[in-house]
């Protein structure tokens, strides 16, 4: 890692008096000593913060290349200018408690400056910044957290700009645990004689804090996957791993995430949120906040906790626990997957006491489909990913949506939307061809053809062919998995056998080197999907009789044998019994346990039943065994019987759209002005029926009335009522 | 369904607190929880739950591994088939290099892949291969140290027999029942035929399993059914103009 040190004396800006450049040298290479900071006389004390910032930029200007397209010595000037402008305002912003201002600062004013100045080099560092903040007035205690969270921001732009060395991998983790040591732990305030903590008084975007926990995340998984590469280790670092142990470790960051979630309360929070909601004058949510405890009162604790509910999804399936994920979820799960999708109303009352952020509705639908996925649970998988990308696509659509108009979060989320996209067409081909739920959302489904159309047609071709398209998928789309724990960097002998492992060994299995978990994974999904492969065929051909014997069936499926030619010829009755017995893996592949029971198959529970069927309440593995097939069979000692559903014709789906239609045509005619009858200028109103118009119209024609047909336009909220006409 | 999965009525108050709450990741917990594993070996009970947090203990503290409780879990795990539980429990064995400060050889990795085998015959109802797997001489370490001590384990992989067979038939030949439930004898089939409480046709070569929901068919037209609720957005928007 070449890194240019920030200090190197060469560089310094030749403006400054060389007696005080001395002094200040000193300063600013320790300038994290109050000790120096103190001896330093006053008048210094008013130039030093300037020149810490200049020397900072005299090291960006040895870098090469770092500010492109803008030549000579203009940008450090005007650096020089905004960005201790910008730090205090920033800092000023935070004390204040101005959202609005922070926001900004937060999701525009930073970026930008980092896309104009630090896009190839680190943001200035938190000792060189800090001196800038006592211009504030602030507390000691105030300034820092104001460094922890510059911090936060700053190695954040380290891990997604830049290469993290390993001492940015350590401080990262440090920064972290000490920003939420601030949060939870802070003691009730400073003339309070008791250590009890309470809650800090601070304020910050929705957009940061799900960024804080979704980063920490992030930096864990990176972390790991870094840690478990034994052999790229120089010696410093293997050291420094042997040290560490407890960096970065699982339970460390389990450990936060619980304690933000206890302490927040959250669960109780939605808990006392849903009885409200069954109660005749439900109380404002912030009442019901500030009932449960100081913590839960305050937004910031209250979205926290909200997150870390989901970033433990997020963990538990890094590590592989997909049970435990969906379990975590128990009381959020219900609201987010409530079936109306983000942004509209719920029921009467809504969930808007909890955050909304098209960042954590798309990442946290991608888990919970992908838990369902991995639990064999195709159909829920289907719903969730349809709600998400039905989301998506209508984000899409807004293009200016509020708080996004960053590419790089943009392309963030259009990137995971892809992976739930690839995740559908996978679950697509599992529920098995001709399932009612792979015409759950024919829109949705039409996007995976045309982006994923070839493996989809592998996949659901079946054979060996499909598993190669199961696996591209697969790895394109899963998430980052890692190891829960490191290589045993604390154990000399033992990391000495990994680094002179052979990997030739690895091939063999019997080499100590673990594989890499994703690798596990796969082959663990493979070997379900694989169990599946040859049922696509075998459906294909019941699909043609009403009864055919079992006889007939195993000849069949011979001669597709004989053209894949792999297979020894075997004899008719163990090829019979074959087909049998993989007549009951197809029985048991057309049923899953579903979060909704459709009310038309034989299950009915009756009273509460919307017509798209039951729902199951708590608990996101709760369920019910359906079938998710249309075709039906079953077999009479050696003759087989087959039934197929059929969807008869639907009509809501055509008049709600045309409802729409003609309300839209309506509401056009009564916004357009009337006619104001200059003869021979007539206004033209599309689809209007007034008398000017009518006038001009064909005369005969038999639909002048409220059904003549409206020009073609695709209503917005035409489309989502329409699916949700779809009973499955 | 998954009801009892989540939550199996045998489970206790003690063992519900540990797999529900944070104290499940609280390492001097695992003897309970393995004492409750070896509980449901003997007394032919299920949790799965509560086995994947000995795994997930397991996974966090390496020291913890016991290579035979593991193999225990996998096993109780075959009986849940066609349901995912072995996979789930696969999921959370991390590799881990060779451990040296075991007294005796880990058995786990020559059993695993053993056992992966058993789970695929089982999952593909390949219900003949897997009983000669499983009686093979090959197996005889499985069998003689691991599934003897587990109560029923037999009979529970013969309730995934029953369960693919009685969603499947409506009729079965005895032959055919027989080489799934791994009964050889006439008389031993007939007895467990007459527990489930199905019954033989007067020649006794075919057997007729009542019906569920399972294996009736019949073609169904699905209609569609909007409800008024559904359109009160539609009605809405009319209403206000």
């Amino acid at each position: 890692m070449s890194r240019p040190t920030l200090w190197s004396t060469a560089d310094m800006d030749d403006d400054l008096a060389d007696a005080v450049d001395a002094e200040l040298s000193i300063y600013a290479q320790q300038g994290q000593n109050p000790a120096i900071y103190d001896q330093l006389g006053a008048q210094i004390e008013q130039l030093e913060p300037l020149l810490a910032i200049q020397q900072h930029m005299a090291a960006l200007a040895a870098v090469p290349d770092v500010v492109k397209s803008v030549s000579g010595a203009e940008p450090f000037d005007e650096l020089n200018s905004i960005l201790p402008q910008f730090i205090v305002s920033f800092h000023q912003a935070i004390l204040n408690r101005d959202l609005p201002s922070i926001t900004m600062f937060y999701t525009t004013t930073f970026p930008k400056l980092t896309d104009r100045f630090y896009s190839r080099a680190e943001w200035p560092e938190p000792e060189i910044i800090a001196p800038l903040l006592s211009s504030n007035n602030a507390t000691e205690d105030q300034v820092h957290i104001f460094l922890v969270l510059y911090r936060d921001l700053y190695y954040r732009h380290v891990y997604s700009r830049l290469q993290p060395n390993i001492d940015d991998r350590f401080h990262s983790y440090e920064n972290s645990c000490e920003l939420f040591n601030y949060l939870l732990n802070s003691p009730s305030s400073a003339n309070d004689e008791s250590d009890e903590p309470a809650p800090v008084d601070l304020v910050l975007p929705e957009q940061w804090l799900w960024d804080i926990i979704d980063e920490f995340i992030y930096q864990f998984q990176v972390f790991c996957s870094w840690r478990s590469k034994v052999k790229s280790k120089t010696d410093d670092e293997l050291m420094m791993l042997a040290d560490g142990t407890g960096v970065w470790s699982s339970y460390s960051v389990l450990n936060v995430l619980y304690s933000l979630i206890q302490k927040s309360k959250i669960n109780e929070y939605i808990v006392a949120l849903k009885e409200e909601q069954g109660k005749e004058n439900p109380r404002p949510a912030e009442e019901v906040a500030q009932s449960i405890s100081p913590y839960t009162a305050l937004p910031l604790y209250r979205t926290l906790g909200y997150f870390s509910v989901l970033g433990l999804l997020r963990v538990h399936v890094l590590l592989g626990d997909f049970t435990l994920g969906l379990k975590v979820m128990d009381q959020v799960g219900e609201f987010l997957l409530g079936g109306s999708s983000f942004g509209a109303k719920t029921n009467k009352t809504s969930f808007t006491a909890l955050p909304t952020l098209p960042a954590t509705h798309i990442s946290t639908h991608y888990y919970v489909g992908f838990c369902y996925m991995m639990l064999c649970r195709y159909p829920d998988a289907i719903r969730t990913f349809v709600t998400v990308l039905n989301f998506f696509q209508r984000m899409q659509r807004m293009r200016n949506y509020s708080g996004y108009e960053r590419k790089d979060q943009y392309d963030q989320i259009a990137k995971t939307a892809d992976r739930t996209l690839a995740l559908y067409a996978m679950c697509h081909s599992l529920v098995l061809p001709g399932s009612p739920f792979t015409r759950l959302d024919d829109n949705i489904t039409n996007s995976a053809k045309e982006r994923y159309g070839d493996q989809m047609g592998r996949m659901s071709r079946g054979g060996s062919d499909a598993l190669v398209a199961f696996e591209e998928l697969f790895l394109y789309a899963c998430p980052k998995f890692i190891n829960a724990n490191s290589p045993p960097y604390d154990d000399p002998e033992a990391i000495a056998l990994l680094l002179n492992a052979d990997p030739a060994d690895a091939a063999e299995g019997s080499s100590p080197i673990p594989t890499d978990p994703t690798h596990r994974h796969l082959r663990l999904f493979l070997a379900s999907a694989g169990a599946q492969s040859p049922l696509p065929t075998l459906r294909s051909f019941l699909h043609l009789y009403t009864s055919l014997t079992t006889e007939k069936l195993s000849s069949f499926l011979d001669l597709v044998k004989v053209n894949e030619s792999d297979k020894e010829a075997v004899e008719d009755a163990e090829a019979e019994e074959e087909a049998i017995q993989e007549m009951m893996v197809l029985k048991q592949s057309s049923k899953s346990l579903s979060r909704i029971v459709p009310v038309q198959g034989k299950v009915d529970k009756g009273n509460d039943a919307s017509s798209t069927g039951v729902r199951a309440q708590g608990s996101l593995l709760a369920g019910e065994m359906i079938s998710t097939s249309d075709l039906n069979f079953v077999i009479d000692d050696n003759t087989i019987h087959i039934a197929e559903s059929t969807v008869g014709r639907r009509y809501a789906g055509w008049f709600i759209k045309n409802t729409e239609r003609s309300q839209r045509v309506l509401d056009e005619i009564r916004g357009s002005p009337l006619p104001r009858g200059k003869i021979g200028q007539k206004q033209h109103v599309p689809g209007a029926v007034t008398s000017g118009a009518d006038a001009g119209a064909p005369a005969g024609s038999t639909d002048i009335s409220g059904h003549k047909k409206p020009p073609t336009k695709t209503v917005a909220w035409g489309g989502a009522g329409t699916r949700a006409t779809v009973d499955v | 369904m998954a009801a009892s999965w989540i939550t199996p009525p045998t489970r206790t108050e003690l063992i519900e607190n540990l797999v529900s709450g944070v104290d499940r990741y609280n390492p001097s917990n695992v003897g309970i929880l393995e004492d409750y594993l070896y509980h449901q070996i003997r007394s032919q009970e299920y949790d799965c739950l509560a086995n994947l947090a000995i795994l997930k203990l397991y996974q966090f503290n390496p020291d913890l591994y016991n290579p035979d409780v593991v193999i225990n879990i996998l096993i109780k795990a075959l009986g849940a088939s066609p349901l995912p539980d072995f996979n789930l429990c696969i999921s959370l064995l991390d590799e881990r290099p060779p451990n040296a400060s075991l007294d005796e050889p880990d058995p786990l990795p020559v059993l695993l892949p053993v056992l992966h085998g058993l789970h695929h015959l089982l999952y593909r109802c390949r219900f003949p291969a897997f009983w000669r797997a499983y009686r093979s001489d090959q197996l005889e370490s499985l069998r003689d140290n691991y599934t003897v001590e587990c109560a029923g384990f037999e009979d529970s992989i013969r309730e995934v027999v029953i369960r693919a067979v009685k969603s499947t038939f409506t009729r079965i030949g005895t032959d055919r029942l027989g080489l799934y439930l791994d009964l050889d004898s006439p008389e031993e089939l007939k007895s467990y035929i007459d527990k489930l409480g199905w019954t033989l046709n007067s020649e006794g070569t075919v057997v007729n399993i009542p019906a569920n929901l399972d294996n009736q068919i019949e073609a169904v037209v699905v209609q569609e059914s909007i409800k008024l609720p559904q359109l009160t957005k539609v009605i809405a928007q009319a209403a206000r103009s």
